[in-house]
């Protein structure tokens, strides 16, 4: 008996031991002992571990493209978005779209080669864009018919159905050499882009150098080594000065880092929630809608009655901004969509909707319960948080809001009838179009991810979708959201409500002078890197 | 003070430990509430004479977390532990009395899962009953009972060679009359002191799994989830999150085990001189 507490306290110690030992280990090492970070001409950027390609980095299997959109690196795209997210060229020289919109005409440069040595001609391309509509389920491709090379430098996209907005998906296919592509592309890229991808040890680091024979202007950056690790394990890093750029989350933005400093880059990495707008039906043994979202009134009282700026404060430390769209400062962005935090007056929407305060506190109207379930994944500490700001916030208006973790397992199904926590934020406007357009054959005739339809509101997506060029589409995307009498604002529907864009944030070593950001995307990882090639050392 | 003999010093190490796993539980339900309130203007506040364990990156009280996350914990570990003790029982039983066959059968079972490390035995079950407080405890009694059930079978065959059970075969006594008037009394010292001792086991599986991902949901407080999450706090120098609740984990545990070691002592005084 007392042998066997003894043998307990003494595991424990050992435990104690070996943890602190880890601790000292990581004290002792000095600036720059991983041979790269800290020198010219070089970088150490963190990422999260979940930014590691699974499929390697092929364009077809999600490489720069999907939910994470980012710049491609290794290969070049035919076009690219600026700082404010408008359209510039890489590969292109010029473009045009024919008047049904069917037909989008490309020319490539000629003097582009890819690292082996080989031309890049309009055949790759052709390849390129044909591959992925076969194979690719990261992104849409069901409106390209087919990619047609008329001659080496011109590349035809036939079309299924207009698409004004192709630009921006040209923006993030990288273009593969059809030469030198096969089953194992993701893992030994071969592209013309400004680096070459050197080495790959999965699960920990990529190394990039820069493509010597780069068509545009050279990268100022030669070697970039990209290391998976989570958030507090970065933080170490940069603490034993391990690395140059450390990517971490507002929880450790107080960390003051001996010669580091802290970089905040603005996003459209929005979190908010959805509320579904339909009265509760069951079909097919999913539950679509909620008996208390479904009051239009209710969805607008909450819209006003939370105060973003607060919740920014609260679980960001202040670094984010509010959000009131799923594509805020984005050229389509409608700025109908702002709203101005009014607790009276959220109080004041549900009494006059009939929603009257019980003897304990919450409202009721008709037996049903002023309350909802508020459903966040479990382990993301930040959608924890801001589901408990909602619920405290909501509570002030006699709301009830019970938060539960949940995996995403059962998620997507559970949010057809209960409030989740989500995070958007994309470069192209087909996020409006995922998240408020109707999709044929969903639920009970809906949105995909929540209840809700809107036929004025699908129909400008559509006319925006038919619009010749992508800079003509603005205008009808702002539509959609608010064209003075319908949409999905405060004024018209609001099935979602946005509740912050989250900045992105890293530890820079001093020193080193990262690029203007153009604003990020979702997702912590890639987006940091699109310009690495402009980084300096002072 | 005169020095207390063995069997108070026994008794009074397994009235220590009843009292205070007693008043964890019932602390943890009356800080039910308490535990799940958010409040941003006191997070992160290290231990004070408020917060006498400190508040988390969401405000909550860690005291309030902890004493819940302990009380949930020793509710999983009682449940499935008893669950597990009475499967034990049931086969330990059946294998030594119904024949050679069914011994066979639930000897290679025993065999079986105590091939499998626990905790993938545990996680497996647990992810395939869907996470949560059901998931944990069936997956918690459904790994547990094969030592139990392998000690209870041994001590039966050892029992069905004594006498008086020989003699009661003879008189026609039926196996299942045998089993129930004299064997289990004989058992159930036994099965109580397997019982109690399942219970640390039970719990810190419990939290391992939890801590791991695979047990209860995250906006519960359980003592798996407040350590996990107090991990990621570390390197911040947050070291009140994780220090105290697992401090208390380690302490609940060594009190079953003293629990569970003076019950054996004092309904089996021959183990003392083993």
């Amino acid at each position: 008996m007392k042998r066997k507490i003894t043998a307990i306290i003494c595991c424990a110690v050992l435990a104690a031991g070996m943890l602190a030992g880890c601790g000292r280990g990581a004290d002792k090492t000095e600036t720059g002992q991983t041979g790269e970070s800290g020198k010219k001409g070089q970088v150490v950027v963190t990422m999260p571990v979940t930014s590691e390609p699974e499929a390697g980095f092929d364009p077809a299997y999600g490489w720069g493209a999907g939910e994470h959109v980012h710049e491609p690196l290794v290969q070049s795209t035919l076009t690219t978005t600026t700082k404010d997210l408008k359209l510039g060229k890489d590969l292109a020289t010029d473009y045009s779209v024919s008047e049904d919109g069917l037909t989008w005409t490309v020319s490539i440069r000629d003097d582009v080669k890819f690292t082996d040595g080989e031309p890049l001609t309009a055949e790759d391309v052709a390849f390129t864009y044909n591959n992925c509509r076969e194979k690719s389920t990261v992104n849409d491709f069901t409106m390209l018919k087919e990619a047609v090379a008329t001659d080496g430098t011109t590349v035809e996209f036939h079309m299924n159905r207009p698409f004004s907005i192709w630009p921006y998906t040209m923006a993030v296919v990288g273009i593969v050499p059809e030469h030198a592509y096969d089953e194992s592309y993701g893992q030994n890229p071969i592209g013309s882009g400004r680096y070459i991808m050197k080495q790959w040890d999965k699960g920990q680091q990529v190394i990039f150098e820069a493509n010597p024979d780069y068509y545009g202007e050279a990268p100022k950056i030669q070697k970039v080594t990209v290391l998976f690790m989570e958030e507090d394990a970065a933080l170490a890093a940069a603490m034993a000065g391990q690395v140059d750029v450390a990517h971490t989350a507002a929880s450790y933005s107080s960390q003051e880092i001996d010669g580091y400093g802290l970089l905040a880059v603005q996003t459209v990495d929005n979190r908010g929630f959805n509320l579904p707008c339909s009265e509760p039906q069951e079909k097919d043994g999913v539950t679509y809608g909620n008996a208390f979202t479904s009051d239009i009134n209710v969805r607008r009282a909450i819209n006003i009655g939370i105060d973003r700026q607060e919740m920014i404060e609260n679980v960001l430390a202040g670094y984010g901004t509010a959000a009131y769209s799923v594509c805020d400062k984005m050229p389509w962005y409608n700025e109908e969509c702002e709203v101005a935090f009014d607790r009276e007056g959220a109080k004041k929407l549900l009494d006059d909707a009939g929603w009257t305060v019980g003897s304990d506190g919450i409202r009721e109207k008709n037996g049903v319960k002023a309350a909802f379930t508020l459903m966040f994944s479990s382990g993301d500490s930040v959608r924890q948080a801001l589901a408990e700001d909602t619920a405290n916030q909501l509570k002030e208006l006699g709301i009830q809001v019970t938060t539960e973790g949940v995996g995403w397992d059962t998620a997507y199904e559970r949010a057809q009838s209960e409030p989740l926590v989500w995070g958007w934020g994309a470069h192209t406007p087909m996020e409006l179009y995922n998240i408020y357009h109707t999709l044929e054959g969903t639920g009970i005739g809906q949105a995909e991810y929540s209840p809700y339809a809107n036929e004025t509101v699908d129909s400008y997506m559509d006319q925006a979708l038919e619009a010749g060029t992508a800079e003509e589409s603005y205008e009808l995307w702002q539509k959609a959201q608010w064209d003075g009498s319908t949409g999905i604002t405060q004024e018209g529907d609001i099935p979602w409500i946005w509740l912050c864009n989250i900045d992105h944030l890293y530890f820079v070593r001093d020193g080193l002078k990262v690029a203007d950001q153009k604003i990020h995307p979702h997702g912590h990882g890639w987006s940091i890197i699109n310009n690495v090639d402009q980084w300096a050392w002072e | 003070m005169k020095r207390l003999n063995r069997r108070q010093r026994v008794l009074l190490g397994l009235g220590v430990s009843v009292v205070f796993l007693i008043l964890i539980c019932v602390a943890g339900i009356l800080s039910g509430e308490a535990a799940r309130v958010t409040d941003f203007s006191r997070k992160n506040l290290a231990p004070c004479g408020k917060y006498i364990f400190g508040t988390d990156w969401l405000g909550r009280d860690m005291l309030a977390r902890t004493l819940k996350g302990l009380s949930l914990s020793i509710l999983i570990g009682i449940l499935a532990a008893a669950v597990s003790a009475v499967i034990a029982l049931v086969l330990g039983v059946a294998s030594a009395v119904m024949g050679k066959w069914v011994d066979e059968a639930i000897t290679f079972v025993i065999d079986l899962i105590m091939g499998i490390p626990h905790i993938l035995l545990l996680i497996l079950i647990s992810v395939a009953l869907g996470k949560g407080l059901k998931g944990v405890i069936v997956g918690v009694a459904l790994s547990h009972w094969p030592s139990l059930a392998r000690l209870i079978r041994a001590e039966v065959m050892q029992l069905k060679e004594s006498p008086y059970i020989q003699i009661a075969e003879k008189l026609g006594k039926s196996r299942w009359y045998i089993a129930r008037k004299h064997m289990l009394p004989h058992l159930l010292p036994q099965f109580l002191v397997g019982l109690v001792l399942l219970f640390p086991h039970a719990i810190l599986h419990e939290s391992s799994i939890t801590f791991l991902g695979f047990g209860l949901s995250t906006e519960q407080p359980a003592i798996g989830i407040v350590l996990s999450e107090a991990m990621k706090y570390l390197i911040t120098g947050k070291w009140w999150l994780a220090l105290f609740p697992g401090i208390l984990l380690v302490v609940i545990v060594v009190l079953f085990y003293v629990a569970g070691e003076s019950l054996r002592k004092l309904l089996d005084p021959g183990s003392v001189h083993e």
